[in-house]
Formats: structure tokens, sequence, C-alpha cells
């Protein structure tokens, strides 16, 4: 399976992921409440040059950032439509922002400690009686895990249709991906249960 | 290993997959053979939980797998026939150590068995390696080490030389000779199971043959018109 993280010593690898998230989490915030498309593509830039600093090529960039893309420029073109120019290159330069920085924490963190963090902070929650923090640490975990395998999976779906000479088409791919995607969460499941990750008590 | 299937009947969909069944399992190496879905899947993860009869109970060294699934469980590891489902984080040390954690152990002590894992089966050097980065026999030695972390007393693999080339076979069948834990191998591979102690062959959910391999083999290869 393919991951996220990339392996590194940067001072944004040793920094604790609760750190990094709850970073992460201010500056979206942040990222709200600004609406000066300048100032946006100035934080894009920012996240670009990180990763830069980072030592991630251009081409792990594009492969990290791809599947974002459609769904910002959709956003971005119907926001200019409807609300103006200056509106669509606010929420251009926002969401790509946003996946940029996010794109910095799952690039310097492993998955392990994603899961840790996640439960710690769900722990208050447990205590209530309202879930069960590994639980909840483990779902994102596994959401994590599950990103680059699906594109994964599409690659493989769509060099099988190039393969017999057809011409990916959107439900001849999605099809096959979900019902290979669910069988695959199928056996992790029945793994995760074998292996006692989930005990019942 | 101490396992008891008592009057145990599994049906999927109305359809009898595991016919009535009284078996005991006892010894230290048992293989399990039979055509593709004759039912020793579905034989092989009722032992682990992961499959619930329909009717009967099974048992794990006294443990009932429906009533007390976890110490159930417990008595067993179950390594899956693609070990790419069986790995779930990205990075081994972290997937064999996801083993550990519902044990709540301090990180010293699970670094300290992860390490000690990964030292048994000599491939310590791949702790900081990913799945997708390992080789087939790699990859089947990381899903044991994931499995034996949590130090079972039995067990079950199923089809663990599939899609392996020769020389990743030959290193996971060694392997599995010198295990000291209790074994039940699922397979297709007859000269695998041709070094374990005890054979049963399942066919159409039942089991049609049960004894030294050789006589095992022999009439499976008779019953399908192939000769060894």
């Amino acid at each position: 399976m393919r991951s996220l993280h990339i392996d590194g010593d940067s001072r944004l690898h040793r920094m604790p992921a609760g750190l990094k998230l709850a970073s992460l989490a201010v500056i979206s915030l942040a990222l709200f409440t600004i609406n000066h498309p300048a100032v946006l593509a100035i934080a894009a830039l920012v996240g670009l040059a990180s990763h830069a600093l980072l030592r991630i090529s251009a081409a792990e960039i594009w492969r990290r950032m791809r599947p974002f893309v459609l769904i910002v420029v959709v956003v971005a073109l119907f926001t200019g439509v409807f609300s103006g120019v200056t509106e669509g290159l606010v929420a251009l330069f926002r969401l790509a922002a946003l996946a940029l920085f996010a794109s910095l924490v799952t690039a310097t963190t492993t998955t392990g400690d994603f899961i840790d963090v996640i439960t710690r902070a769900a722990m208050p929650l447990e205590r209530l009686g309202l879930l069960k923090a590994s639980d909840v640490g483990l779902s994102i975990g596994l959401v994590i895990r599950f990103i680059p395998e699906i594109l994964s999976r599409y690659e493989v779906i769509r060099d099988a249709h190039y393969a017999r000479g057809l011409k990916p088409r959107p439900l001849s791919i999605i099809v096959p991906l979900i019902i290979t995607t669910l069988r695959s969460a199928d056996e992790i499941a029945a793994a995760i249960d074998a292996r006692g990750i989930r005990s019942q008590k | 290993m101490d396992i008891h299937f008592e009057k145990v009947e599994v049906r999927f969909e109305g359809r009898t997959v595991i016919h009535p069944l009284d078996l005991n399992l006892s010894g230290r190496r048992i293989g399990i053979i039979g055509l593709n879905g004759s039912g020793k899947t579905t034989l092989a993860r009722m032992i682990n939980g992961l499959v619930k009869p329909s009717s009967g109970r099974v048992t794990v060294n006294g443990f009932d797998t429906v009533a007390q699934e976890d110490e159930a469980r417990g008595q067993s590891g179950f390594i899956f026939q693609n070990p790419q489902n069986q790995i779930i984080l990205p990075l081994l040390r972290e997937d064999i150590a996801l083993g550990l954690k519902s044990r709540k152990l301090s990180k010293d002590v699970v670094a300290a068995a992860v390490d000690a894992v990964l030292d048994r089966f000599g491939i310590r050097h791949l702790g900081d390696r990913r799945a997708h980065e390992l080789s087939g026999g790699e990859l089947q030695l990381a899903a044991l080490a994931s499995v034996l972390v949590t130090a079972p007393k039995i067990l079950v693999m199923d089809e663990p030389t599939n899609q392996l080339d020769i020389k990743n076979r030959n290193l996971v069948e060694n392997t599995i000779r010198t295990l000291p834990e209790d074994v039940i191998v699922i397979s297709h591979d007859l000269d695998l199971v041709a070094g374990l102690d005890r054979v049963l062959l399942v066919h159409d959910g039942r089991i049609a043959a049960d004894g030294e391999p050789a006589a095992v083999i022999g009439e499976y290869r008779a019953m399908h018109g192939v000769h060894g």
C-alpha cells in the first residue's frame, strides 16, 4: 500500500503530531477569515514553498494535489460565475492553501502518530461514555491509509482499460473501484478482528 | 492445540458451506487441502472466530469462539491469503505495534516487543519500510511478525505460499517448519502440506479424508484423477 507520509528528519517531521494538527486547525480557521485573494495566494505559495523546503519533488506534489484540483477548480469557477471574479479567486486560493497545508501535515506525520493523537483527543468523549477513543483513532487512520490506495486502484483500473483498448469512462471506472475497495475493506476489517486490534471489551 | 468442532454447521444465504461436523484438532502441524470453494477457508476462519457457526460450537483451547470471542481469538493468529490486506498501516514497525494497542502497554514495551519479533524473523532492517516496497516473501514474513507479536499459541495460515516465486516459497516453507507455535496450514501446495503431521481433505463442506499426509494427498489426487 502507498502512504501519504514521506520519510524525512525535518523540523516539521520532528514536531509532535498533535501540535501539527492543532496548527492546521488554526491556519484553516484563519484562511476562512481572510477575504483578500492576494493574501490567500501568498498563503498558497507558502504552502507550496514549504513542500520544496522538505525536498518534495514537483511530481510528488502534483500526485498529492491531483485529487483536489478538479474540486478546487469547479468550486472556484462556480463561485466566480455566481459571485464574481474576486470571490472566485478567494475560493481558489483558499482551498489550494488548505490542501497544501494539509498535505504538509500528512507528508510529515505517520499514520500511527495520527491514530495516537486522535485517540488521545477523543479520550474525554470516551470518559463521558459517548464512544471508544481507540475506534475513532483507528477510523481516522484507516481513512488516511485508504486515500493513496484508492488512487492506486484507480490507476490499475484505468490501465486495464487502456490495455484492452478501451477509453476510461467515469462509470466504468467508478463501479469496479467501489467494488474492489469495499472487498478490500472487508478483508482489512477481518484482519483487524483477527489481530485483536479492536477487542470487544 | 486443542480445537473442537461440535455439531458445527455453516450456512450462507441458504447454501450449506460446512455440513454438520464433529472434529477434534490436536497436535503440532495440520494441513487442510481441497478444491477452491470446498469449505476449507471457512473451516479455518471458524478457529479465529472470523466465521461464526450457524449451529453447533467451536472451542479453541477451551474457549468458545462465540461466547468467549476475545479469549478464543487470543489463542490463535490468522494469516490471510493476501498479506497486503493483513498489513493495516503502511510502515511495518507501526503496523506490528498496532496489534499491541488494545493491551495499553507503554511505548518502550511495545517497541521492545516489535524489535523482538522483527529479530525473530531476521527482518529488523525492514521495520521502517513500507508494505508496498516489500517482496512477496518479505510480505509473508511481515504478516507473520504482525500476528506473532501478540504471542498466539496457534497460527492459522491461509495459502501462505500462494503467488510466491520458488525462492520466496522455500523461505516461507522453511519458516513454517521452524515455528515453535502449533500451525494449521490451508494450501494447494501439496509439497508444503506433505511435511506436516496430519492433513484433512475438505470436499463439498465435508471432511473427506483425515490422516497421514501421504495417504490423504494420495486420496486427493485419486479423487480428481491427478497422478503425482
